[in-house]
């Protein structure tokens, strides 16, 4: 029976999955733990009647091509899981709705349409697009080249070739807006992604946003094919060919220290122990350093930053099996952005309320993926946010009646902003409110989206102090809650650095 | 270039970003986390997996049924239609089995779970006449999606039942009057007899709830007689229903034949999933069946004719098990090596369980030897 590992992962989220393989494909013994019975974390799918939901992701953006790979293309063939997977690329980005200013934009993917959009939106527009794009592309190759020389760059190459990073670096996405000062309708059209990062323009870092816009629209999304499923089994496969152990209903209660204070093993609520010198924690942070870590294992530091830090966005999503086809029910697109407001400022705070109906992020699978579901079918997800703790007031009777007016209110938007009716042809419903993620994945308050990106918790800052925010000896935290922000390539990539910053630490230790 | 305060302000901010941040967690003070929140304690109200609960009564119901009454502090409140595992110990094995629940959602929350049960299965026949009041049982959160819903659902439910399959209606019946639940429901109950009855339709005295019994063994005067053929199927239709649907796969068979010939279109018609059951097979063979469980190997026997689950909890192995129809992913299992049959009927499995080879042992029948990854229930273990 073995009980000692090089490396424990705690959680089988995209974060632990990726870590667990960072690790096994340099050779070291590694044990996942996974308190449900399904690896992936919110990466998974359920089945309901007829249909198979895909149960969180939207579109995966830097996976690109064989030949071409994407950033996530490149760590899927190092972690050795690209053959396992297939995609389907997605030929829009989105159609995005406003509804106070009456906008109904769809905006493709590829630079050059992109471009070409923008005249038909305003006067010069297409000048606009490109002139974004070229800042957004200079701040996407700064980021590579700081990747690549592993956070110690050349401050003489910074402050030349990549100078748009270094004045736009320390600004939200609002303040480089204002001073660019783009025809309104431009600025809206480039701004519909705000939602998958869950945090208003004044907060979002800019060079953030930009990346994500400029790695949207220059490289491209798809989806896979067999869900996100798929992928999780996929890096539970590779875990299993590299000799690496995962156990589900597996849930650990403690993450045990010796008495200097190192990580030395972890314990399962049923008591069982296993061994190691290095734990990575695919989990939030605020569970860590509450109840899993001994009081006197937890330095000051770790407490001043947990409490400093604010919760991102809480999940909502509506899932709808309709007994009708897309083209039936006159759903044309894969992704839709519908808002109450162009206004994210104010999108934000309204997401505060429950039940709101100021936005929404929908996705008919069935557009990427036409045989997704049986013929005469369609599957269609409707997710939105709560920027607050809206569902801490909830009765566990009132609970149902709670989720389904919420629903109704989103089910409603969608049917008016498109003009069309789903409400005659829903066959399978399922709801998951900020409640079912606390309950699958222990997020504190239903959070999907990990810590909020705050004006000073950005991505950069996240990224350059990282092995500053690490304080307990042989723990390291990925994921969701990391150094990337969420959502599915930062998941993976944050979880695969955790991996490779936890194998440095083994080095160190053998010498 | 872009430029906000000019190239060299812009730099010297994004140099000193990383002292900003420092100071505001410096200033942040070290104060103690919350170990939970309100949301969090509501999912595990809901959800808070097994409850050890006490038989507190065991009365006749019908001719061939009991009603057992568990109680508990609390049970989650549920949807009413749904079901509940129960977990009992015969012959110092745990086994488990999916019962409707035939009490109300508040009674619930005062402690009180009814199941009614059939004397029938292996175990079903356990807590009809040797289950004993005081005892001890494991029993599951409520689970599944057989219940009325406002978005999906009209306001009406064309319930049609055979036999035991009324439980879930009972409950329905009983939230409908605590006002637990808001809609109407017609019933088209099937049963043998009078005696059958598993419960008294004189008592309900509500208009939003119409029963109507159809007896088929016996000749009742003034009731329906027979079957629920497409006849009395269309005789009793509301004018705007959904059809929900419980009972025996037979009854389902049949009934699925005469909506048919009504043109109904039978994906939305809802029934509840039955337990596959053992399959017909005759001098079933026997093989070895190796289990994974975390670090724990098991060497076991697997008949031909049985489900892995059945041959897990014979071998007192504390496997998940919860619909057992194949639908419910509880089970979800990882083949390592072996050959098996999975029944059509009971395949709900995902599309990348296929390519990744992962089975649900409560509807996989073993051809071969077998080897198998089963993520284990310590509750059961423990109980």
């Amino acid at each position: 029976m073995k009980k000692n590992y090089d490396v424990i992962v705690i959680g089988a989220g995209n974060g632990g999955l990726a870590a667990a393989l960072a690790v096994l494909n340099k050779g070291k013994t590694c044990l996942v733990l996974e308190k449900h019975n399904l690896p992936g974390g919110f990466a998974t799918s359920f089945v309901r009647g007829r249909f198979e939901f895909e149960a969180s992701l939207h579109e995966f953006n830097g996976i690109g091509t064989k030949e071409e790979p994407g950033s996530c293309g490149v760590l899927f063939n190092a972690l050795g899981v690209s053959d396992k997977i297939d995609w389907v690329p997605l030929h829009e980005a989105y159609r995005l709705i406003s509804l106070e200013e009456n906008i109904d934009v769809t905006v493709p993917l590829g630079k050059e349409k992109v471009i070409a959009l923008g005249d038909k939106l305003c006067e010069g527009g297409s000048k606009y697009m490109k002139d974004f794009l070229e800042l957004a592309g200079s701040i996407s190759d700064a980021m590579t080249y700081l990747g690549e020389c592993h956070g110690k760059p050349d401050p003489n190459v910074m402050k030349t070739k990549y100078i748009n990073y270094m004045t736009t670096c320390s600004y939200s996405f609002k303040e480089v807006m204002d001073k660019l000062n783009y025809p309104s309708i431009i600025r809206k059209v480039l701004t519909g992604y705000w939602s998958y990062l869950g945090a208003k323009e004044d907060d979002m870092s800019f060079v953030h946003l930009a990346n994500m816009i400029n790695s949207y629209f220059t490289k491209g999304a798809c989806v896979p094919t067999l869900r996100s499923h798929g992928l999780s089994l996929a890096f539970e496969e590779r875990i299993h060919e590299l000799g690496g152990d995962i156990y589900f209903n597996s849930k650990v209660a403690k993450i045990l220290t010796d008495e200097t204070g190192h990580v030395s093993g972890v314990k399962l609520v049923n008591g069982q122990e296993y061994y190691t010198r290095h734990v990575i924690a695919n989990c939030s942070p605020h569970n860590v350093f509450s109840t899993m870590l001994d009081k006197k294992a937890i330095p000051e530091r770790a407490l001043k930053l947990t409490n400093y830090r604010k919760f991102a966005g809480r999940g909502f999503t509506v899932f709808l099996g309709l007994n009708k086809s897309p083209k039936e029910l006159g759903i044309n697109e894969h992704s839709y952005f519908i808002y109450s407001s162009s206004d994210n400022i104010k999108v934000y705070k309204e997401m505060g309320k429950l039940p709101h109906t100021a936005g929404q992020a929908t996705v008919c699978l069935n557009n990427a993926l036409p045989d997704c579901s049986p013929k005469g079918t369609t599957i269609l997800y409707i997710t939105t946010l709560f920027t607050e703790d809206a569902w801490s007031k909830v009765s566990e009777k009132d609970y149902v009646k709670m989720k389904n007016q919420m629903a109704e209110g989103l089910i409603k938007q969608f049917e008016d902003a498109l003009h069309i009716n789903l409400h005659d042809h829903i066959e399978e419903l399922a709801i998951a409110s900020p409640v079912t993620y606390a309950h699958y994945c222990l997020h504190p308050q239903g959070v999907i989206y990990g810590y909020y990106s705050q004006y000073n918790d950005g991505l950069m800052y996240r990224i350059q102090m990282v092995n500053e925010d690490a304080y307990v000896p042989g723990l390291r935290i990925g994921g969701g809650y990391g150094e990337r922000l969420d959502g599915f390539p930062s998941s993976y990539k944050s979880g695969a650095n955790e991996g490779a910053r936890t194998l440095g630490d083994i080095a160190k230790e053998g010498k | 270039m872009f430029t906000k305060n000019g190239p060299n302000e812009d730099v010297k901010r994004t140099l000193s970003m990383l002292d900003v941040r420092r100071k505001l967690i410096d200033d942040t003070p070290a104060k103690e986390l919350p170990k939970t929140y309100a949301v969090n304690q509501l999912a595990d109200a809901l959800h808070p997996g097994f409850i050890k609960a006490t038989i507190k009564e065991i009365k006749p119901c019908s001719k061939n049924s009991k009603v057992i009454t568990l109680s508990a502090k609390k049970f989650p409140y549920f949807r009413a239609g749904q079901y509940v595992t129960i977990s009992v110990k015969i012959n110092g094995k745990v086994v488990t089995r999916p019962y409707s629940i035939m009490s109300s959602p508040n009674d619930a929350l005062m402690g009180k779970l009814e199941l009614g049960v059939q004397t029938a299965g292996y175990v079903s026949t356990y807590l009809t006449t040797q289950a004993k009041v005081g005892e001890t049982v494991l029993v599951s959160e409520p689970i599944g999606d057989f219940h009325h819903d406002s978005i999906r659902d009209e306001d009406t439910i064309y319930a049609l039942a055979g036999g035991s399959g009324i439980t879930p209606f009972v409950s329905m019946i009983k939230a409908i009057i605590e006002g637990s639940e808001n809609f109407k429901l017609v019933i088209l109950y099937g049963v043998k007899s009078k005696a059958d009855l598993m419960l008294d339709i004189t008592k309900i005295k509500d208009d939003r709830i119409k029963i109507i019994p159809v007896y088929s063994d016996e000749k009742v005067e003034g009731a329906e007689n027979g079957f629920l053929t497409k006849e009395l199927i269309k005789k009793y239709l509301p004018e705007k229903a959904s059809i929900f649907m419980c009972g025996a796969n037979l009854m389902y068979q049949f009934v699925k034949k005469e909506l048919a010939a009504l043109q109904f279109d039978l994906h939305q018609i809802r029934s509840e999933t039955n337990c596959a059951v053992d399959q017909k097979i005759d001098n079933p063979r026997e093989f070895n069946l190796i289990v994974h469980m975390r670090d724990e190997v098991y060497q076991i026997k697997a008949k031909e004719n049985e489900s892995l689950l059945v041959a897990m909890e014979r071998a007192g192995l504390a496997a998940p098990s919860r619909c057992r129809g194949g639908h419910c992913g509880f089970c979800h299992s990882r083949l390592i090596k072996g050959s098996y049959v999975a029944p059509k009927e009971y395949e709900h499995r995902r599309l990348a369980d296929f390519k990744f080879k992962y089975i649900h042992p409560c509807s996989t029948y073993p051809s071969s030897d077998m080897e198998i990854d089963v993520p284990p229930v310590d509750e059961l273990k423990e109980f």
